[in-house]
């Protein structure tokens, strides 16, 4: 604490002395510059340098051969059968998820939302904890849960549901679980965020007309946490088409982001890495517009009707 | 009235019945680590075949482990005052004047979260070998740093735009000059904010895994990705003795976090 007091009014202060005397809307300008800067040269010309060694030619004792042009990468990217159903498998985990996620996220919100005292604190941390905890934690902790040895397996035969052990974990079904559990918290506060301004009176109006409560949560609570529900269901696509750690440790598949890793760190083949991220990156922004185009009309109709 | 009063039960019960199964499912991956950590055996198994504290004893005297944990702490701390002093500047910036330029630095801020850490990585070291950072602290902790940033600079928004900014206008008047202003009439009343946004930077600097893979070194590695590495060769309990210091710190955080501000603003900060 004491640290981070005097750390930043000098840095502010350094900051402002050349300022001082300028008018407002400079200062302001000079206020925000530093982070301006920060994401033109950590994030903006990164990507552009992503683009250019995507169009570059391989080189054998180079991790790529610098000032060529080609379009060899993206030729490879897209006749390579391996790297066409690592795509197909990516995006299959992505919508998955994502739908599993969103379901679920805006029952936890609505549950966090109607309770109070003590429960919604404890549904608050239960979801603010995993949060802040690491995703190799996150996912690992299914390995002893869930593999044909594990605790469930051991309580569903126990109980004689079951007569011989399942395998869950490695499988798909254990990435989607490990995965879900990975972004459904950001998926539930997205989605709570806006709940949480949302009016109780007009949901018990409803009721009062006639609908059943699980009818008034789709027909009113639903539509009004669009804007919620649009962010929880971008990130939870975005991320689990990019997941890594969940689809090593759960299954054995190889999803797009292994696959990238093992062009990049072990083939040291870095145009075709790069160009395989940015088709990712172009066919994930293709989805989230189609994503958001539906979703924003579905809300929209709800609104009309 | 009464199959209508049924139901109404039978609803309540499966809410309920629904939302403590999610409460399970959301908690019991982290118990199963803390209690994992206390096993006698070489072997990870929930609930264990026996308890001791032999995993402890076999951290404090692995070096490899304290000094993942001290890189840890290093990038830690670099990303927060990075993201903090970024953020702060940005939010304050913005709240004094909100022109054309304001307008596009949420978004521009906004972005790096909606891409995937993998691909951020990779873009990353390819940048980061280009100026030769590679393998530096400061790449993983710029790397960080544009995750941190967003949730310090949205945290800043937020406690800037409940401050009455009439007080540093009439500071002014009283003659106070732009730096004693701010130290003297803002800092005050935004400081818990400031607090609570570079906890949740080093937390979240702490927690990272994906972008660190990609551009730690053996010499810089943090301690997710050592975590990583162990358990891809195997899963022993020396994994769970450092995740429960993991979990521990957060738990930590968010409780101070809490005394600072509230559990639900802190909940939908972080959203």
């Amino acid at each position: 604490m004491s640290e981070r007091n005097s750390v930043l009014p000098s840095s502010l202060a350094s900051a402002w002395e050349p300022i001082a005397d300028q008018s407002r809307s400079n200062r302001a300008l000079l206020l925000m510059a530093p982070l301006i800067v920060f994401e033109l040269l950590v994030f903006v010309v990164p990507f552009f340098i992503l683009l250019r060694i995507s169009f570059a030619e391989e080189s054998s004792d180079l991790v790529y051969a610098e000032g060529t042009w080609t379009l060899q990468a993206y030729v490879d990217v897209f006749t390579s059968g391996l790297l066409r159903s690592i795509v197909g498998y990516s995006f299959m985990l992505g919508i998955a998820v994502t739908l599993v996620t969103v379901v679920i996220a805006i029952f936890y919100a609505y549950a966090i939302w109607r309770s109070d005292g003590l429960i919604k604190s404890l549904l608050l941390f239960s979801v603010v904890l995993p949060l802040l905890t690491t995703l190799v934690i996150r996912t690992y902790a299914f390995q002893p849960l869930l593999s044909p040895t594990g605790t469930v397996n051991e309580i569903l035969l126990s109980l004689g549901i079951i007569n011989s052990s399942i395998q869950i974990v490695p499988s798909t079904v254990g990435v989607v679980i490990g995965q879900t559990y990975i972004v459904l918290p950001y998926a539930v506060l997205a989605i709570y965020s806006v709940m949480a301004t949302m009016d109780w009176h007009v949901v018990e109006a409803a009721r009062d007309l006639g609908a059943s409560r699980p009818r008034s949560v789709l027909e009113v609570v639903v539509p009004q946490v669009m804007p919620g529900i649009i962010v929880a269901s971008v990130i939870s696509f975005a991320w689990s088409v990019g997941a890594y750690a969940a689809p090593d440790l759960l299954s054995n598949s190889i999803s797009f982001a292994m696959q990238v890793e093992d062009l990049m760190l072990s083939g040291l083949r870095y145009p075709l890495a790069a160009a395989f991220s940015v088709v990712m990156l172009v066919l994930m922004l293709v989805c989230i517009g189609v994503l958001f185009a539906v979703l924003n009309r579905f809300g929209g109709d709800f609104e009309l009707a | 009235m009464t199959s209508n009063l049924h139901r109404e039960t039978f609803e309540d019960v499966a809410f309920r019945a629904g939302y403590l199964a999610l409460l399970v499912f959301m908690l019991l991956p982290l118990l199963v680590v803390i209690v994992t950590s206390f096993s006698g055996s070489g072997r990870i198994a929930f609930p264990p075949d026996s308890f001791s504290l032999v995993w402890y004893g076999e951290f404090f005297e692995s070096i490899r482990w304290l000094n993942a944990f001290t890189n840890s702490l290093i990038v830690g701390f670099g990303t927060a005052l990075a993201a903090t002093v970024l953020g702060v500047m940005g939010a304050f910036g913005q709240e004094i004047e909100d022109g054309s330029f304001g307008k596009l630095l949420a978004p521009l801020v906004l972005i790096p979260l909606l891409i995937p850490p993998v691909i951020l990585g990779i873009t990353l070291l390819m940048y980061f070998n280009e100026v030769g950072l590679r393998g530096s602290y400061a790449s993983i902790v710029l790397a960080h740093t544009l995750w941190a940033t967003p949730l310090v600079y949205f945290v800043m928004r937020s406690v800037f735009s409940r401050f009455d900014w009439q007080q540093l206008d009439a500071a002014h008047d009283l003659g106070a000059g732009p730096i004693r202003s701010f130290v003297q009439v803002v800092l005050p009343n935004v400081k818990h904010g400031i607090f609570v946004g570079a906890l949740l930077a080093f937390i979240i600097s702490l927690q990272e895994f994906v972008m660190a893979l990609f551009l730690s070194t053996p010499n810089t590695e943090t301690i997710p990705v050592l975590a990583w590495t162990e358990i891809r060769q195997a899963l022993d309990p020396m994994v769970s003795v450092v995740s429960t210091f993991l979990i521990l710190i957060s738990v930590g955080a968010i409780v101070v976090a809490v005394i600072a501000t509230n559990l639900e603003w802190l909940s939908k900060q972080l959203s």
